[in-house]
């Protein structure tokens, strides 16, 4: 169960609306490394973690991934706030019109849609927590692909923001490892 | 500057460790900063913060 807290876990200001920005962070909206994926994916692994501590830190987790999809999303629908339909099909998001306006939609940013074929769930703690440690990894390389991609200062601050929790994320899921491992050594010796 | 290697030997048991499996250094508290910072920063923790340094500041 969760508790909704009606506000955004950090600020998710724009400076100027920028369709081709808006094209590019989807990536991390509905992309394989993005924020859905992460979420869903420590949210369904954390059934078959094997401590009380490990499935804790997949739900707090998971829980804080849904709070940067909104930040993601918040930032998406600014970037494209008041835009005109001609900008919109000339800097690449005529398709994504065609079928949505400008409602958010879980895509990558060249279209290819959302699937739970990005993710797993082994049922194995040490390979369901290396592709956690990993997921983060490609999420704060991308976050830096996207710093890289705009001058908007506003937009810069939120990314930071963003890669710098999952660099966080990386360290409690390493660190979770380490302590699934001493369980399962602990269960071998008694 | 950090010295890793020694960082590594300080704090862990090596001899716990087996081939064949990864590991992160657990965290231990050293210091935090204050909340707003802590916020700013994306951590309260002044060791897990990592910022990036951008393409265009580096310049590669």
């Amino acid at each position: 169960m969760w508790v909704y807290e009606k506000k955004l876990e950090y600020p998710a200001n724009v400076c100027k609306p920028d369709v081709k920005m808006a094209k590019f962070l989807i990536a991390q909206y509905g992309g394989p490394d993005g924020e859905l994926a992460a979420a869903l994916r420590y949210q369904t692994q954390r059934y078959t973690m094997p401590t009380g501590q490990a499935k804790g830190t997949l739900t707090d987790i998971s829980t804080e991934e849904f709070a940067h999809l909104e930040i993601i999303a918040t930032m998406v629908f600014k970037l494209l706030k008041g835009v005109p339909v001609e900008e919109l099909k000339r800097e690449g998001l005529g398709e994504q019109y065609t079928e949505h306006d400008r409602a958010l939609f879980y895509s990558d940013t060249t279209g290819m849609l959302w699937t739970a074929a990005y993710i797993q769930a082994k049922g194995d703690v040490i390979a369901d927590l290396h592709e956690d440690m990993a997921a983060e990894e490609k999420a704060r390389a991308t976050y830096e692909h996207l710093i890289n991609l705009t001058d908007d200062p506003c937009v810069k601050d939120t990314l930071r923001f963003l890669r710098e929790r999952e660099i966080v994320h990386f360290q409690r899921f390493g660190e979770t490892l380490d302590l699934v491992q001493e369980h399962l050594r602990s269960k071998k010796i008694f | 500057m950090y010295d890793y290697n020694n960082l590594y030997i300080q704090t862990y048991d090596m001899s716990q460790k087996g081939l064949a499996e990864a590991y992160i250094p657990m965290q231990r508290y050293v210091s935090s900063y204050p909340p707003e910072q802590g916020l700013k920063r994306g951590t309260i923790f002044p060791e897990l913060d990592k910022p990036y340094m951008e393409e265009k500041v580096r310049g590669y």
